[in-house]
């Protein structure tokens, strides 16, 4: 896996287009090491930190606009933007799940009783966004698009199993 | 959401470190465009860009670590030490994005909450749902005083400009 300590790698001295390479795929990478685990679904935590490695691979993107050709650069920003929100879909309901469930300890029986409607309506509804995350993944693959993404952005043929960002 | 502020002036043939000289403050400034509206608490959507606005400027600041890590031979002969300078630049934005986020949060669950009220159509509002309204409203109230004085004595020590000529170093 990536990332924070390859990206703190980066000499200062060297050019911005040389080292924006090395850190979009390092992002790339870190966020894409997640995906397993949250189609399997069994621990949320996956989502949770795919989400959050596709937000910083977005900041990074954005901050590195200028150094990429516009119109392919703009195709691979709008895919990141929307697998976080996809995955944020899926991750905002765990949270507020999570949440109401540590609330009902504090409440009284009958309180308790209505909450746990709540949150059984609120799992109806992450079932239908982790569908949609399911769907999104599907999607991805079918389009080559980890290949692709990391083809332009590193230059080179891609193995999105290899690990190796020699050129970047 | 409100979009992220176009970034001018990148030079990608410029070294990292220059060009963070460049995004950095402006990713500062994006932040500080919210200012004006976080005075009133009930400027839920504001709050929230705000947040996202620091969020940004997080990861921005995370990238360029590696700009403001100066080599070994070279930082023993300057006077400030940037590692640290940064980390502690680092500490404060991260400290503002926290309780910026509880405070989101709070109006999450509150949204989520009438939501479920307004569809459940009962006429009465359910006791547990009545419940945690009340209870997160209090939540809410305590973390945005918290942040406002979080603000105020950053202001006050001059925190913004501390920040840019540190980036601009």
């Amino acid at each position: 896996m990536t990332t924070v300590s390859e990206v703190e790698k980066i000499s200062p001295d060297r050019p911005l287009e040389v080292c924006a390479r090395q850190v979009i795929v390092s992002y790339f990478r870190e966020m894409m090491s997640h995906e397993e685990g949250a189609k399997d679904g069994t621990d949320i935590t996956f989502v949770h930190d795919m989400r959050v490695a596709s937000r910083r691979l977005s900041a990074a993107m954005e901050n590195f606009a200028a150094c990429f050709p516009e119109k392919p650069f703009k195709k691979y920003y709008k895919k990141v933007k929307t697998i976080t929100r996809t995955m944020g879909a899926v991750r905002d309901l765990d949270v507020l799940i999570a949440r109401f469930e540590k609330e009902m300890d504090t409440l009284t029986e009958a309180e308790q009783a209505d909450i746990r409607e709540l949150i059984e309506h609120l799992q109806q509804k992450r079932e239908d966004a982790r569908k949609l995350m399911l769907i999104l993944f599907a999607k991805l693959e079918v389009t080559n698009f980890e290949i692709e993404f990391l083809e332009f952005f590193t230059g080179e043929v891609a193995n999105p199993n290899s690990g190796s960002n020699k050129n970047v | 959401m409100a979009k992220a502020h176009k970034i001018t002036g990148v030079a990608p043939k410029r070294s990292y470190h220059e060009n963070a000289r460049i995004i950095l403050p402006q990713k500062v400034e994006e932040v500080y465009t919210w200012e004006p509206f976080i005075w009133d608490e009930t400027r839920h959507r504001e709050l929230h860009n705000m947040r996202i606005s620091i969020r940004r400027l997080r990861y921005t600041m995370d990238v360029f670590r590696a700009a403001y890590i100066f080599p070994k031979t070279l930082s023993e002969t300057i006077s400030v030490n940037y590692s640290e300078r940064f980390a502690e630049f680092f500490a404060v934005i991260l400290d503002l994005q926290e309780i910026l986020g509880d405070i989101h949060d709070s109006d999450v669950v509150l949204e989520a909450l009438s939501d479920y009220a307004d569809q459940a159509e009962r006429g009465t509002l359910a006791q547990g749902i009545a419940a945690l309204i009340d209870r997160t409203k209090e939540i809410r109230k305590v973390d945005y005083k918290t942040f406002l004085e979080k603000w105020k004595q950053l202001s006050t020590a001059g925190f913004k400009q501390e920040l840019l000529s540190f980036l601009a170093s």
